[in-house]
């Protein structure tokens, strides 16, 4: 009982925008069931499979991110399948969702419904734009939320159209905002006793990814200005991404004095190549502020570091950024992180066991804590792995799952 | 209502970013987060964009300003004993303590986990910087620019045929304090329920590939790496960001994504059946990846000439997922947002009535406030230390004779 959310249980009725919610939760040591319906979730027909055999037990989004999860099946729009769920949410704590605003309450699993049966339950929601208000029935998925938020207008280069991630950070953003939902209102929960509802918008959890530049509008007069690789400062633009021998790096020469160190360092490392000007050298980097810089000064810079950059590899460059403190990174790839150093010191990845499938290495705990209570938990469930025994918990013998089996309930 | 956090104390040492946004999901719910600061080192948001002509000079800082409403600051000189000193009070005295400094700073002070707990049994104490406080790469000083491209998002954003760029705003530094303000909440939870303390490394390019499992999967189960496609989808088509008509000498844009077949056809309605369209050949996901240029083409001398907002919306009338791109201005008019009252006015000193953001979780019995701007540096020192701590004034007035609240 000592994890933070041990005793907690949340039933996971979320489509792909919630499952990083319920995977943190999970993560925390909370008991989350997914509930699929009985012809599985979408995601477990989605490639690409695990060694490419198409399997509702291989899909690796599937995978990714429902560790941490039991899994049932249940028919919610059968009359047993729903009184089965309300069953189940009479002991829950959190029902989290991901249906369109209404949809629930319409399946007869609506708030009043919930509220009535267990009036400390907490519903979760996560929506495109949240449940009430001019666009609550808009659909949305990551590139259209993330189009609304003002981020994906100042992401790209300026000459092409506004460009998003290819994976979707929205649901991320909305996962952890979602998360934290539910741990208020746990908080909430044992001051009032009470549950209640908790209603995420994926597109309001992107304004904050900008980082107050939206707040800051009316004072910057900034509507956001797609730079590329480069990076706004002062007067100038300056570059952040650069290419280096075998791919990119991103480095910067804005920054307050807590960046002169690193630059200083970094002028002295392309010395002891050659390849440092005399003019780079004797800047006075007492006086340096790169708001003060003018274009042409911030050019012949970007040709000094850029040209040293390409003859250097990007794991030459971190090795050296990292033994001489120079902020500096590569633009790493997931080959660059699973063959990580400081991963591995850290027993940052660990090896899942899958019954029947094998074993997969995967990202583990998200924080380290004092008394490692977050944690990858479990595989994410195979279809309807663990019905017989959920429903067991229900006070469900074999039979009984028998014949709901045989009417497809579950 | 009752604020949820009222009566919790957050003291918070560092800035940026990452740390100060973690602890806005207290403040905007009621927790007094007090700020420890100094002007020998002052936050790097304080002087991001400083000059000697800023008006205000280090109170200045709209960056500052938008991320730390509702929060207090205590200025005191950490380079001075008699300054650890008063810190350490204020921190023991805290239901939690908060720092993104580099690792080892705070040991330096005497003020990390270890040396605090030993006092306070039921500390609870989150520490976040990039690569962790372990490992070998432990005092690699990066921010979030380096974070994110340590963590692979860079990796994944932009054109497949140029460099890549990153998304928009260094996004380690937005998803490590979601994830901070998670483990604080669950960790004052723990303590509630158990009476016991914890401490929190919380490694932002760790939590960063957290989020990205579906790319690390990919590769260790596949041997594949998962690369950036402009914004094109593995799973739909078309899926893009189009022009729209200009407004205001400014060009708009439009996001269109078609999930699946019914989605086309309905899309295909909209725009009127036009032949092109109508192919059998489009009719499959399979067809549409095939066709995939000429198709977005075509989109696009459609959406060309509307405005982006009458496209989203007769799309959507359609049952089609698509959304006008807003721009920062743009979000200021933006309807369901207002509804929402995502931004919230409040009055600077220097900097005068500016908008403030609350994060995106809407309760049906908590409302996040923003009562008070952000903190001008040290504002309130002496209530903090007087008011709070309990600091008799006449030991307060001698160290501010010793400049100990620089």
């Amino acid at each position: 009982m000592s994890d933070a959310l041990s005793g907690i249980r949340i039933l996971d009725l979320t489509a792909e925008p919630g499952f990083f919610a319920g995977k943190v939760l999970g993560d925390l040591g909370a008991d989350v069931v997914k509930v699929e319906p009985p012809a599985g979730d979408p995601a477990r027909r989605r490639p690409p499979f695990w060694g490419g055999v198409a399997d509702p037990g291989r899909s690796l989004l599937w995978l990714a991110l429902n560790t941490s999860k039991r899994g049932i099946t249940l028919a919610l729009d059968r009359p047993r399948g729903r009184e089965l769920f309300l069953a189940l949410a009479e002991q829950a704590d959190v029902v989290l969702q991901t249906e369109p605003a209404g949809s629930l309450a319409a399946r007869g699993l609506g708030w009043e419904t919930l509220h009535a049966r267990n009036p400390r339950l907490i519903l979760c929601s996560i929506t495109p734009f949240g449940q009430t208000g001019p666009r609550a029935a808009w659909r949305g998925s990551d590139l259209t939320v993330v189009a609304a938020s003002g981020n994906l207008y100042a992401t790209g280069d300026p000459d092409r159209p506004p460009v998003r991630c290819s994976l979707p950070v929205s649901h991320y953003h909305g996962g952890l905002e979602a998360a934290v939902g539910v741990v208020f209102a746990l908080l909430a929960r044992e001051q009032t006793g009470e549950g209640q509802q908790v209603d995420v918008a994926l597109q309001a959890a992107m304004v904050m990814p900008s980082i107050g530049t939206a707040a800051m509008f009316r004072m910057t007069g900034q509507r956001g200005a797609r730079v590329g690789a480069f990076m706004s400062a002062g007067r100038t633009v300056q570059r952040e991404i650069w290419p280096c021998k075998d791919g990119f790096v991103s480095f910067a020469l804005r920054g307050g004095p807590a960046r002169v160190p690193g630059l200083i360092a970094m002028v002295a490392y392309m010395d002891e190549h050659g390849m440092a000007s005399e003019r780079l050298k004797a800047i006075d980097w007492k006086t340096y502020n790169h708001n003060l810089l003018t274009q042409p000064e911030v050019d012949a810079l970007t040709r000094e570091f850029g040209a040293f950059f390409a003859t250097k590899t990007m794991a030459e460059l971190y090795r050296a950024a990292c033994a001489r403190n120079l902020m500096l990174a590569p633009v790493n790839t997931a080959r660059e992180i699973v063959a990580s150093e400081q991963l591995a010191a850290r027993g940052f990845f660990v090896d899942v066991e899958h019954p029947g499938r094998g074993r997969l290495r995967y990202p583990g705990a998200f924080a380290v804590t004092s008394d490692a209570s977050v944690a990858l938990r479990r595989p994410a469930p195979r279809l309807g792995e663990h019905t017989a025994e959920v429903l067991a918990e229900l006070g469900l013998g074999a039979e009984d799952v028998e014949r709901l089996r045989a009417e497809a309930v579950v | 209502m009752r604020p949820l956090f009222a009566g919790t104390t957050i003291v918070e040492f560092g800035g940026g970013a990452a740390g100060p946004i973690a602890t806005r999901y207290f403040a905007d719910h009621g927790a007094t987060v007090i700020r420890v600061e100094s002007r020998r080192r002052p936050d790097f948001l304080r002087i991001l964009r400083l000059t000697p002509t800023t008006p205000g000079g280090l109170d200045g800082s709209a960056h500052f300003a938008v991320l730390n409403v509702n929060k207090l600051s205590v200025a005191l000189d950490l380079s001075r004993p008699e300054g650890v000193a008063v810190a350490r009070r204020l921190a023991l005295r805290a239901d939690a303590v908060a720092e993104n400094f580099a690792p080892g700073a705070m040991a330096k002070w005497n003020l990390d986990y270890g040396s605090l707990v030993r006092e306070r049994p039921d500390l609870v104490m989150i520490s976040t910087c990039l690569n962790g406080q372990t490992g070998p790469d432990r005092h690699y000083p990066g921010f979030g620019g380096q974070g994110s491209a340590l963590a692979g998002f860079n990796h994944l954003t932009g054109w497949p045929d140029r460099e890549p760029v990153g998304p928009f705003g260094t996004i380690t530094d937005s998803l490590s304090p979601r994830f901070a303000a998670l483990l604080l909440a669950a960790a004052l939870l723990r303590r509630r329920r158990t009476g016991e303390g914890q401490h929190i490394d919380l490694s932002q390019v760790e939590a960063g590939i957290v989020c990205l499992t579906e790319s690390i999967l990919t590769c260790t189960a596949n041997g594949e790496i998962l690369t950036r496609m402009g914004n094109r989808s593995r799973h739909a088509a078309p899926h893009g960001v189009f022009r729209a008509a200009d407004e205001d000498g400014r060009e708009c844009w439009v996001a269109i994504a078609v999930h699946d077949d019914e989605d086309w056809r309905r899309l295909v309605a909209a725009l009127g059946r036009p032949a092109w369209a109508a192919r059998p050949a489009l009719a499959t996901l399979a067809g549409r990846q095939q066709h995939v240029g000429e198709i977005e083409a075509r989109l696009e001398e459609w959406t060309r000439e509307q405005r982006a907002a009458e496209v989203a919306a007769r799309l959507q009338a359609a049952g089609v997922d698509a959304a006008p791109v807003e721009d920062f201005g743009d979000l200021h008019d933006d309807p369901q947002l207002a509804h929402r009252r995502h931004f919230r006015t409040v009055e600077h000193a220097v900097l005068g009535s500016h908008a403030a953001e609350t994060h995106a979780i809407r309760f049906s019995a908590l409302e996040p406030r923003i009562d008070a701007p952000a903190p001008r540096l040290g504002e309130q020192t002496e209530h903090v230390l007087l008011g709070l701590l309990g600091m008799e004034r006449e030991e307060f007035d001698r160290l501010r004779a010793a400049g100990v609240f620089e």
